[in-house]
């Protein structure tokens, strides 16, 4: 093949950033820039399932509060798209330390099912206060994004935007893992016993890949508010948690940049099969099942295999 | 003060009847996880589709309302199976992980619940109640005649669980093949078969769980992640694999949920259940998936 | 390759004077529902030496270890290590302060290479936090490689250097208890706690296994280890034994063989 593979593919995928606005149409341009929001919202999970051993099933509670933080920020109070974001991800953040110090001492299916109650409550929440969220109505107007007095109104200039800040925060995650705490992190999920006895600190270390995880999943949110300018309770449900955990899943748990596959994957599917109506949302759960059962190391690990078997070991 | 005690009457006695529905599906929740140690997150959807299932016996095939609800039970039994076959079964073999196994729950969860709104539709459906949809006056309160059967019901299903695992062979050895697969095995039993049967029977019990609420609160796609949470909570503070445990847990649940939110939306029960699940397993997870301490050496 | 073996009672109270006791057991009880499982034990590991503990089945030699590293909070009584009394101490704190176990079964990082389980054995004492890691701040790239450097000197000292890249997971149970040892003694602990060290090893392992505690323990490692194998018990230097609870003999391997408690707690005569 191609003596630099990496290189490759990093030449390729730069030239298609560059060039897919004038060769896409509106609408999957739009889909390509929701890949990019679940890939942020996804590489959370992710991190917490490839490093940490833990599944989460509460993202759309922070993606949520991202998103309405940012809308309530941005069209009650006037403030500017970029505080009211940091803002989000600032009370994201903190609820989920204040969320993750208890739960994350229980492990497994345990923490996993307190997750998902997180996002159920946080479902209701929304929809409860809907003086703060607007409810099923939902609050709408959203500023468009301003870069530099640029402003981001259409998909193609949000295109353009979005992907190398993905590409980013890729490479600040691709850093961690490759760093003395995501050493560590492996380690406890590898052998927690062992990992405490060479004075690895898991509570601290699952609680700030918790924190991670939420500012993450609130950016992604707030990223979401400001390119659809509209946000109600119906994008924030389990099925939304349930989407952001397909991504690495579908990826394989164990490889960052890999997020990006599984992130376009989760876009384009329910566009390749819009004409069956609801049926996408059985197809996730099917595919989550099918990969789990099939295929655990997911795309990037079947790749893995593939070319380990066609190198005939 | 006379509105006031009538209020909490009327909040206790359907957070009673909420309290056996929750503890129905912590019985198959105990059933699955005492014959299988798997933790079944998709428990409430057995209750869905035997309650849908039902609906459309009931009214798309005609059939006279108890020969539906048994077709409804044989719907959620034979799921049971199938799942155990197609998805636990090669997993076993390949010897999965605990998280694995939680994603194929989960992914099963989603999938069943999509299917249910892909063939059931957004709508809520209703079952008529048995013995009629009257009432019956407690005090200065109501209860649905209803109310009182689902009660009755489920405490036959506990009395009839907790029968079958101490006294019947076949419980016995339910019980025996999934806390000693090789003992079991030496003894004769046959370890894959009492899984498939703690399946079915875990399936049934879901779906009769779905089948006695969906005539009180209508049953729609969306209700079997929140039943499998509040189950989960009802058998937990059972001990997790214990029937009866589940029951006394779903009814202290349904109480403190309902008395907890008069005077609020009845949509923050959920938050207050939801809440009250994540303290117990914080605060009392009875030692069943955390360490037990280990004696001698 | 022999063990240094005080067979006498003279020597065994001259070498104490000479360490003091690193680590302790003192007046430790612990029941667990109802069952009595150590009564009043106290174990004293004297520095620069190896001790161990045997006992006959359920006499509670695996519950005291849990409990001197940190896995178990006793009913009752202390541990000292260091001249601090660390019963209520975490696992963290024990292993910061020079206090490093193996486990019956090796436990090895199995998704991660031979040298990355290394690198990890150098957490304690390194820093870099997940925010120098994610900006590549220049001190986080020098102490990975820092840590990369220690990690291939141990190896290599370890006779692992060949094995560097291969997942740990692949590895056969005599290299996993090397690697595990390894990468418990490059934190430089001041006590090494084995427990069921040679269990799984085959002669040719156990051989090995002997070789590095007493290789490890000339450097100045004080070890305790807990074992059904006589055949190891020969490299301690003092052994405590365990029954029912209560240590009812202290002393040499062949002392406390003779020993008559001794021969009726194993064979019931």
């Amino acid at each position: 093949m191609f003596p630099h593979p990496r290189l490759a593919i990093a030449t390729a995928s730069v030239l298609a950033w560059f060039l897919l606005p004038q060769v896409l149409s509106l609408h999957y341009l739009d889909v390509l820039n929701f890949a990019a929001i679940l890939a942020i919202g996804g590489l959370g999970v992710g991190l917490l399932l490839g490093q940490c051993g833990i599944v989460n099933l509460g993202q759309a509670a922070f993606y949520g509060c991202g998103a309405y933080v940012t809308a309530y920020g941005t069209t009650v109070l006037g403030w500017p798209a970029l505080p009211s974001l940091v803002f989000g991800a600032v009370i994201s953040g903190g609820l989920a330390a204040l969320i993750g110090f208890p739960i994350l001492r229980l492990s497994g299916f345990f923490l996993a099912l307190a997750t998902l109650a997180m996002g159920s409550i946080a479902g209701v929440l929304f929809f409860e206060w809907d003086w703060l969220t607007g409810g099923t109505l939902g609050m709408g107007g959203i500023p468009k994004l301003s870069l530099l007095g640029f402003e981001l109104s259409t998909p193609g200039r949000y295109h353009y935007f979005i992907w190398p800040l993905v590409v980013l925060l890729l490479w600040l995650a691709r850093n961690l893992v490759d760093s003395r705490p995501g050493l560590a992190m492996r380690a406890m999920r590898d052998a927690a016993p062992a990992a405490e006895v060479l004075a690895v600190d898991m509570h601290g270390l699952k609680t700030a890949m918790f924190v991670i995880c939420a500012v993450l999943g609130s950016v992604a949110g707030s990223l979401f508010a400001h390119y659809v300018s509209f946000v109600s309770v119906q994008s924030f449900t389990v099925e939304k948690s349930i989407m952001f955990l397909l991504v690495p899943v579908v990826a394989g748990v164990h490889s960052v940049f890999g997020i990006v596959i599984g992130a376009l994957f989760v876009a384009l599917v329910p566009e390749l099969l819009s004409g069956l109506g609801d049926m996408h949302q059985v197809l996730f759960g099917l595919v989550l099942v099918l990969v789990v059962t099939v295929v655990p190391g997911g795309l990037t690990g079947a790749f893995k295999q593939f070319r380990l078997i066609r190198r005939g070991r | 003060m006379q509105h006031y005690t009538s209020l909490l009457l009327q909040a206790a006695l359907s957070g009673i009847t909420n309290g056996f529905v929750y503890a129905l599906v912590g019985m198959g929740l105990a059933v699955i996880f005492k014959g299988s140690r798997i933790v079944n997150a998709m428990q409430g959807e057995f209750a869905v589709i035997g309650a849908l299932f039902t609906v459309l016996a009931l009214q798309g095939g005609q059939l006279p309302y108890p020969v539906a609800i048994i077709a409804g039970i044989a719907v959620g039994a034979v799921s049971g199976v199938a799942i155990d076959i197609f998805c636990v079964r090669p997993m076993a073999r390949r010897n999965a992980s605990e998280e694995g196994f939680l994603l194929l729950t989960i992914g099963l969860a989603f999938a069943l619940s999509a299917a249910a709104l892909y063939f059931g539709g957004r709508d809520s459906h209703l079952l008529p109640g048995y013995g009629g949809d009257g009432v019956i006056e407690i005090l200065e309160a109501t209860m649905p005649v209803h109310a009182v059967w689902l009660i009755v019901v489920s405490l036959v299903v506990v009395l009839a669980l907790r029968l079958f695992y101490t006294k019947t062979l076949l419980g016995l050895s339910m019980t025996a093949a999934s806390a000693d697969p090789d003992g079991a095995t030496t003894t004769g039993i046959n370890v894959s078969r009492m899984r498939l049967y703690t399946f079915m029977l875990g399936g049934g019990v879901g779906a009769i769980a779905g089948i006695l609420v969906t005539p009180l609160i209508s049953m729609n796609y969306q209700m079997g992640i929140v039943l499998t949470l509040k189950g989960f909570a009802a058998a937990i503070m059972g001990g997790l694999s214990n029937p009866l445990g589940a029951v006394v847990g779903g009814v202290a649940l349904g109480l403190l949920e309902s008395l907890a939110v008069i005077g609020f939306p009845s949509g923050y029960r959920d938050v207050v259940a939801l809440s009250i699940l994540v303290v117990i397993m914080i605060v009392m997870p009875h030692g069943l998936l955390g360490r037990a301490g280990r004696v001698g050496g | 390759m022999s063990a240094t073996v005080l067979t006498s009672a003279e020597d065994l109270q001259a070498s104490e004077q000479q360490g003091a006791v690193l680590l302790g057991m003192e007046g430790v009880a612990q029941s667990f529902g109802g069952l009595q499982v150590l009564r009043n034990v106290n174990i004293d590991v004297p520095q620069g030496r190896i001790v161990g503990l045997i006992g006959p089945n359920g006499s509670g030699k695996t519950t005291c270890f849990s409990i001197i590293s940190g896995f178990l909070r006793p009913n009752a009584g202390r541990v000292h290590f260091a001249g601090d009394d660390v019963t209520a101490w975490s696992i963290q704190q024990r292993s910061r302060a020079g206090l490093v176990r193996t486990f019956q079964t090796p436990k090895v990082f199995e998704h991660m290479t031979v040298l990355e389980n290394l690198m990890v054995g150098d957490y304690k004492s390194t820093h870099t936090g997940i925010l120098g890691a994610m900006f590549r701040t220049p001190g986080a790239g020098a102490e990975l490689s820092a840590m990369r450097e220690r990690a291939k000197a141990c190896a290599e000292r370890f006779g692992l250097a060949k094995l560097l890249s291969t997942r740990a997971g692949l590895l056969p149970a005599g290299q996993r208890r090397v690697v595990e040892l390894a990468r418990a003694c490059i934190g430089n602990p001041k006590v090494l706690l084995l427990d069921e060290p040679s269990s799984g090893l085959n002669s040719e392992e156990i051989e090995t296994l002997r070789h590095w505690i007493v290789t490890l323990n000339r450097e100045g490692l004080t070890v305790f280890l807990v074992s059904h194998d006589m055949g190891l018990m020969t490299v301690c230097e003092k052994v405590h034994v365990l029954y029912f609870g209560e240590v009812i003999a202290s002393g040499s391997l062949a002392e406390v063989q003779a020993d008559a408690r001794v021969c009726e707690a194993y064979l019931g005569v």
